[in-house]
């Protein structure tokens, strides 16, 4: 590399010039796009290494727990950076995501120090943070002799952090006082509505614009469309099928899973504005659902929609990004727009997935491990995955303004920037943190398929999961 | 000697039976020459141009999908199945046979109650064991290890072995063995040169049985051991990724998984059925 | 009558005390190995036990297990459980018996379709499962498909609470009748042919020889597959799990699955235990019945040959 190259680079890195600026005059230097991006990521680990002692922990070798996921393809398509910026070796293991969870609670729950960090996600820390399996990460990011100076995670979107950090109180708001960083952001999800275009054009209607409104389009779709039907939604008996769209609109119509007051937790399930929203959800699976809807999750859910089986459906923003790949039927088809379901919401209230990176309270090698951690959610690979892979709800805002990254989603995937913008400020953590969210979104999970298969009136139905989840409260002491 | 009738009747019911046991085998081998997309079609037809891609991706460890590059570790995960189940049937038939044969011919104090005991063991709920099993093993250094594995399969293949191969013992007549021994030859050459070959039926078809348990097993591995020693049951739902369920790999993988298993039942054909009789009284 | 099974008194005969206790102390110390966790098991089910509380674990006694008694839920699994158990392990003998009396001449298409039927049980169940769940997809499914054909075409298999247990149960037909086929096959084979020839010369009639002398001659076989099968059963998980966690609502929710939630989902680590020791009780005293029974029939055969 020339010296002039060098100088541009650096230059760049340290944020003198713009990229514009630097991609004018590296191309005037006779240097490729490619070739140019290349230096350019040479820089930056560079850049990185000489402001702080990544070689600390040469020759420790991290092992990962990780869930098969493109976030974490990702990540192992980016090992070699992180590796030639510590001198460190990464292990891993990596399970499928149906049982991934299982195998977190079996490694964990037995003590093991065969992990040292591991996927997760906000909710199950509820669960590992009040176990002891977790380390608070504050004791990390706080301390300059640990965390390198650029890391800058403030730059991490603030409802992200926050849903990530809670101070183990059950009720407790996340983010709030004495609330420990028990994982860090590193890829998200949030739920808007991902459509199938031809379909749309077909019946010459336009996308949803609330639930009623999509309520009608849906059933519109399973009537006229000759074979798919309306909306994919998750229906099977477990917390996955109550976090995605489903919160999202519950929370849109100003429903909440909890009343705290002194302490204790009480469901609202029962609540007026609970039962309005469980009508219309209930009448949307009913009427324009999948009819297998009780055990669809996110694979069919995503499934039906690449193969052109259904209309549309409301859930992660990322599923009907991978479905708009190669290998499905629909793929190019696929069209993305946002959706606050209440009429008289003022926008979207979309709860959030973030998986996250843990470190394990077992782990012999805490500080190697943490280096990884913070590597791996450093603005460098967070760009990388963003621009070369599929990370494509990366946790940083400097990432989403990078302009290589906008246009690439802007040419493949139209209308995905902008659903994301729309429906972004308000997306977070809806749930109220407490140990008990697997039982509770599990029994409600449970009750919603007892209405739609009309086994039990919504009104009804409500008020034996309130009664029920105000009961396991109570016996573990919480309620 | 036959009435015609009896003869259709039977053919019929045999075709039947046939068709519900081996449609969905079938179903699933012709998906496994399927791409996703000719799979997932409505209504489902029966066209399609046929391809080697889920083969060639499961053997060569490499599937391009639409989210990248997927690494495959099926053929690992076979290999390990492999090592599981012929370990762990291997150390079952030398700690079952013997105990079969202590059951079968002689009458100990305590030796029902230690026949029933373990045969209880595999009746024991898997959960219960494996629950607190994981933390023993991390105590004993067992966890992630071949060794520890095959230990708790035991649990499958053990009592099973035993409990046929007993009652193959016990139908065989002691008195060849009664006459080799007045020959005057040990105990333990009576033992390997007249009672285990008259017995291998039984213990081809309990070996059998034995490693079929073995090898569908799916919850003992994923809790006790490390991506590297999964078995293809577990390893076949790497599969069903975030971007999509790749049924042609899956049906694939079920044929690869099921041909071992057939090519030994196959070849043990002859034993197979003669040597699970169990109880019966031979003339 | 020279084919009919001579008697063969239990011959045992006197050769080192310790032998016997040599061949099988081997086998018993394996597996006691595996169930000390099981006594720890025993005592987390009497302690309050969630691993997300860890400043509540306390000894209850047998507080998880009273707290049962007054538990709907926990009828409910007992319920669905017996009915699972019984819808399984009735098909499956009827199924497999009707089907190992069709085979029941040794001529080679007959062994080489008893080979092949047993196909389905090389098929991993957890694998299997996925596969079902294809097939019975309103969109993409063959059998959807097919059912539709003649009418059915609102038929929703597991995601129905009607139809979900008749789904469930028909995948653990397709899988586990070939091991009862097997057994009651092997059964049939190795019955002495005498009494069924004097019974065809006298002309007695095929059902009365099927009642009267093929059952009770194969009847220490029918015992133990069913013991086999209706302790697998009454502990099924792997189809149950695979095709709807229990669901929709609470229709599927057997013991296993039940334990497996509060374990991996809830980490009430107590609740779990003290369910699985409920069924490990059941399947204990069932297996208890089931072995005198076989203990039984073997000695009458014995004594009757």
């Amino acid at each position: 590399m020339s010296d002039k190259a060098r100088d541009l680079c650096k230059a760049r890195v340290a944020g003198r010039i713009s990229r514009r600026e630097f991609g004018k005059r590296i191309t005037a230097l006779g240097i490729g796009a490619a070739a140019a991006d290349g230096l350019l990521q040479a820089s930056y680990t560079r850049a990185m290494a000489a402001s702080f002692d990544w070689m600390k922990y040469k020759g420790t070798t991290v092992k990962l727990l990780l869930n098969k996921h493109p976030y974490a393809d990702a990540m192992i398509a980016d090992l070699d950076a992180f590796r030639a910026l510590t001198g460190m070796d990464v292990k891993y293991d990596i399970f499928p995501e149906d049982v991934y969870f299982d195998k977190v609670t079996a490694a964990l729950s037995s003590r093991s120090s065969q992990y040292d960090a591991f996927m997760t996600g906000a909710y199950q820390t509820w669960q590992y943070g009040p176990a002891g399996w977790l380390v608070d990460m504050n004791e990390y990011l706080h301390d300059a002799g640990k965390t390198a100076p650029d890391y800058d995670f403030e730059d991490m979107l603030p409802n992200l952090r926050a849903s990530d950090s809670w101070s183990g109180v059950p009720g407790a708001p996340l983010g709030g006082t004495g609330a420990k960083q028990w994982a860090i952001p590193w890829g998200f999800e949030l739920y808007s509505i991902s459509y199938n275009r031809n379909i749309f054009d077909q019946l010459k209607i336009t996308p949803p614009e609330n639930l009623p409104d999509l309520i009608e389009k849906a059933t519109k779709i399973t009537k006229d469309a000759g074979g798919p039907y309306g909306v994919g939604v998750r229906g099977s008996r477990s917390w996955a099928t109550i976090h995605p769209g489903f919160l999202s609109g519950y929370t849109n119509y100003g429903a909440r899973d909890f009343t705290v007051a002194d302490g204790k937790l009480k469901s609202a399930v029962d609540s007026a504005e609970s039962k309005a929203f469980h009508e219309l959800w209930v009448k949307m699976i009913q009427e324009a659902g999948p009819k297998n809807w009780a055990t669809y999750t996110w694979y069919q859910v995503g499934q039906d929609l690449g193969a052109g089986a259904s209309g549309m459906i409301y859930d992660a923003d990322i599923l009907g990004y991978f479905m708009n790949g190669a290998g499905n039927k629909e793929a190019g088809h696929i069209g993305y727009t946002p959706i606050a379901p209440n009429p008289e919401a003022k926008g979207p209230t979309s709860n959030i997935w973030i998986w996250s990176l843990a470190l394990s309270n077992f782990s012999n090698a805490k500080d190697a491990a943490w280096y990884f951690i913070q590597w791996a959610t450093s603005k460098q690979h967070d760009m990388f995955g963003a621009r070369k892979k599929d990370l494509v709800d990366p946790v940083r805002a400097s990432v989403w303004a990078d302009k290589v990254f906008q246009d690439r989603i802007a040419g493949s995937y139209p209308g995905y920037l902008e659903t994301y913008k729309a429906t972004a400020p308000d997306a977070k953590i809806y749930f109220t943190p407490q140990p008990l969210f697997f039982n509770v979104t599990t029994e409600w999970a449970a009750a919603l398929q007892r209405m739609v298969a009309k086994e039990v009136a919504v009104s009804e139905g409500l008020d034996q999961l309130a009664a029920t989840i105000n009961r396991e409260l109570r016996d573990a002491g919480i309620g | 000697m036959r009435e015609p009738i009896t003869r259709i009747l039977r053919g019929s019911a045999l075709a039947l039976i046939l068709l519900f046991f081996l449609f969905p085998i079938l179903w699933i081998l012709l998906m496994s020459f399927q791409t996703n997309a000719d799979i997932l079609r409505i209504p489902p037809r029966l066209g399609f141009t046929p391809t080697l891609s889920n083969y060639v991706a499961l053997l060569s460890g490499k599937l391009a999908t639409s989210s990248g590059t997927l690494d495959i570790t099926f053929l690992r995960n076979l290999g390990n199945s492999l090592l599981l189940s012929v370990a762990s049937v291997a150390a079952s038939l030398v700690l079952g046979v013997p105990a079969a044969y202590a059951f079968a011919r002689y009458r100990f104090r305590l030796g029902e109650s230690i026949a029933f005991t373990l045969l209880s063991f595999r009746f024991a709920p898997p959960l219960l064991v494996l629950l607190p099993l994981s933390l023993y093993f991390q105590i004993l250094g067992l966890t992630d290890t071949y060794g520890g594995l095959i230990w708790v399969y035991q649990l499958i293949t053990l009592p099973l072995i035993l409990w046929i191969v007993r009652g193959y013992f016990e139908d065989a007549s002691p008195d060849i063995e009664h006459a080799y021994r007045v020959d005057g030859h040990s105990w333990w050459r009576t033992f390997t040169r007249i009672a285990v070959p008259l017995a291998r039926p039984g213990i081809a078809a309990a070996g059998l049985l034995a490693f079929i348990f073995a090898w569908n097993n799916f919850v003992f591995a994923l809790v006790l051991a490390s991506a590297d020693k999964q078995p293809v049951t577990v390893g076949a739902l790497a599969f069903v990724t975030a971007a999509g369920i790749q049924y042609g790999q899956i049906a694939a993988a079920i044929v690869l998984s099921i041909l071992p298993t057939l090519a030994l039942a196959l070849y043990a054909q002859r034993w197979l059925v003669e040597g699970l009789s169990l109880g019966a009284v031979k003339g | 009558m020279s084919d009919f099974a001579l008697p063969v008194p239990a011959k045992r005969w006197r050769v080192g005390r310790l032998l016997p206790y040599l061949l099988s102390l081997p086998s018993l110390l394996v597996c006691v190995g595996i169930v000390i966790p099981f006594v720890a098991s025993a005592i987390y089910s009497l302690q309050r036990y969630n691993l997300a509380f860890p400043t509540g674990r306390a000894f209850i006694g047998f507080g998880n297990y009273i707290s049962f008694l007054s538990d709907p839920s926990f009828w409910n699994t007992v319920e669905v459980s017996i009915i699972y158990t019984a819808a399984t392990v009735g098909i499956e003998l009827l199924l497999g018996l009707a089907i190992a009396m069709l085979l029941r001449e040794r001529t080679f298409i007959n062994n080489v379709i008893s080979v092949v039927l047993m196909l389905p049980l090389m098929t991993a169940p957890a694998l299997a499962s996925l596969m079902w769940k294809l097939m019975t997809n309103p969109g993409f499914g063959v059998l959807s498909w097919a059912v539709s054909l003649i009418g059915l075409s609102n038929f929703k298999w597991a995601s129905d609470p009607h139809t979900a247990m008749l789904t469930v149960v028909l995948v653990d037909i397709w899988v586990y009748t070939p091991f009862i086929m097997i057994l009651l096959l092997a059964g049939l084979r190795s019955l002495p042919p005498a009494p069924f020839e004097a019974a065809q010369l006298d002309g007695v009639p095929g059902r009365f020889v099927f009642f009267r002398v093929t059952l009770p001659m194969l009847s220490p076989f029918i015992v133990t597959a069913c013991l086999f099968r209706l302790l697998d059963s009454i502990q099924q998980f792997d189809i149950i799990y695979a095709m709807t966690q229990g669901g929709p609502g609470d229709s599927l929710m057997v013991f296993q699955v039940g334990a497996y939630l509060e374990f991996f989902q809830y980490t009430n680590v107590g609740r779990s235990a003290a369910l699985l020791m409920v069924l490990w009780v059941i399947t204990y005293f069932l297996s208890d019945r089931f072995v005198r029974q076989w203990h039984k029939l073997r000695e009458r055969r014995q004594g009757h040959a």
